[in-house]
């Protein structure tokens, strides 16, 4: 008699438990919202511009504070975007999206620091990648379709310097001047960048024009459709811990002025403003969390020179 | 032999609900799926302890703004051989800078 009340009560638990997982198994992907990124160009545009640095984004393990430093040195406005456990914020500048800024926790003990990633146009994604690993470049992230935003990959050079390629489903910005806050100019850090740029060039089909100048470093710049997209350059000899790397600049209208918001705000000023070719002044500052980034101060009457 | 039964689907269950919750293959790398050197997605953090900046005397990165700046120099310089990794562009080419005209920002084309 006893057996049986103990069978019945376990088959009635068995039966609840199952009932529960279940109903978790039906109902948690009903539940779970996909992520919606904003697309790179709004309006949608007809653009494509092979090799173009196109879209810039942020992975930071403090989303409060990096919005709040952004905003406080470019004036940008950000909208958050809160699905299946990701934080995300699309920054934006007089309406126009400049940027994504991604959450993701970072341990005191994990050795590694925030940065920013740099989205160059490709037409398509897969191609460039098989290209890419045929000429000696890793997978960090494999292709994948994102909707709204278009298909992406992210990438390790063979040198190692990490960048993401993009097949832009809403289009490529315009080749016009970047406005004061908006990304200006992309500079590729590197060992050697003689061989950096032939792998780019054989990526995105840049055309290759030698910069370097009386010193030691080598400096190209990589152009496509007549217009300079980025460089590539030795890393400072006097720096030889430094890692090839991507580095993204800001354009600033007073560079001394930004720095001395900068330096309000409690930030590093990794390279003091100096000038940088014709007069131009650049500086490398990080944010909050140590991302790097630059700033390259571009007045009018730069852009009245090239028009010339 | 009832409860052996019931066992089974107890841990099949249990396998559908792990399965639900991990991220899939066909979602992409903003779910915090970081875990392995293929699929980190943005979620990317540069190794710590890189040093930026701090850029020597004549260091320059920047785009040219206006005119045909290419040095012809280099090799003189740095007494390296002509053969380059990269194709050069044609010496026919002038050494483009940035756009220089910030007009309709919608599409289009500005003139150069």
């Amino acid at each position: 008699m006893h057996t049986i009340l103990n069978q019945t009560l376990l088959k009635k638990r068995l039966a609840a438990a199952v009932f529960s997982l279940a109903s978790i198994t039906l109902v948690t992907p009903l539940l779970a919202v996909p992520l919606q990124l904003p697309p790179v160009r709004s309006p949608v545009s007809q653009e494509h511009h092979l090799g173009k640095p196109i879209f810039f984004e942020l992975v930071t393990p403090d989303l409060v504070a990096a919005k709040q430093f952004y905003a406080a040195l470019f004036g940008w406005t950000f909208r958050d975007i809160k699905a299946d456990g990701v934080q995300y914020a699309e920054a934006s500048l007089n309406g126009r999206a400049v940027a994504g800024m991604v959450h993701k926790d970072l341990a005191a003990s994990q050795q590694l620091q925030s940065a920013w990633l740099s989205f160059i146009s490709v037409g398509d994604v897969d191609s460039a990648k098989k290209v890419a690993i045929q000429h000696g470049a890793k997978v960090l992230f494999v292709p994948h379709s994102i909707p709204n935003r278009g298909r992406e990959a992210v990438l390790s050079d063979p040198q190692g310097a990490v960048f993401a390629v993009l097949a832009s489903s809403s289009g490529d910005s315009p080749d016009i001047l970047a406005e004061s806050g908006e990304w200006i100019w992309s500079s590729l850090q590197t060992t050697d960048a003689d061989t950096g740029a032939a792998f780019y060039q054989t990526l995105f089909d840049y055309e290759v024009f030698e910069a370097s100048g009386d010193d030691s470093e080598q400096h190209l710049i990589l152009a496509s459709d007549g217009y300079a997209r980025a460089s590539a350059n030795t890393l400072p000899q006097n720096h030889p811990n430094t890692h090839p790397h991507w580095l993204n600049y800001i354009r600033v209208d007073d560079i001394n002025k930004s720095i001395k918001i900068l330096q309000v705000l409690g930030e590093h000023v990794l390279l003091t403003p100096r000038a940088d070719r014709h007069g131009g002044n650049v500086a490398v500052v990080s944010d909050t969390s140590g991302a790097p980034f630059g700033l390259l101060e571009w007045t009018e009457a730069d852009s009245k020179e090239i028009s010339k | 032999m009832k409860t052996r039964i019931w066992r089974w689907i107890v841990i099949a269950l249990l396998v559908a609900v792990s399965s639900s919750c991990a991220v899939s293959g066909g979602g992409y790398g903003y779910n915090g799926n970081y875990g392995t050197s293929m699929d980190i997605g943005v979620g990317y953090y540069e190794p710590f302890g890189g040093s930026y900046g701090g850029w020597g005397p004549g260091y320059n990165v920047g785009p040219f703004r206006g005119g045909d700046h290419r040095s012809d120099s280099f090799n003189m310089h740095r007494g390296r051989s002509l053969q380059r990794a990269f194709r050069p562009a044609p010496s026919s080419h002038s050494m483009p800078s940035i756009p220089s005209r910030g007009a309709n920002r919608n599409g289009g084309h500005p003139s150069r």
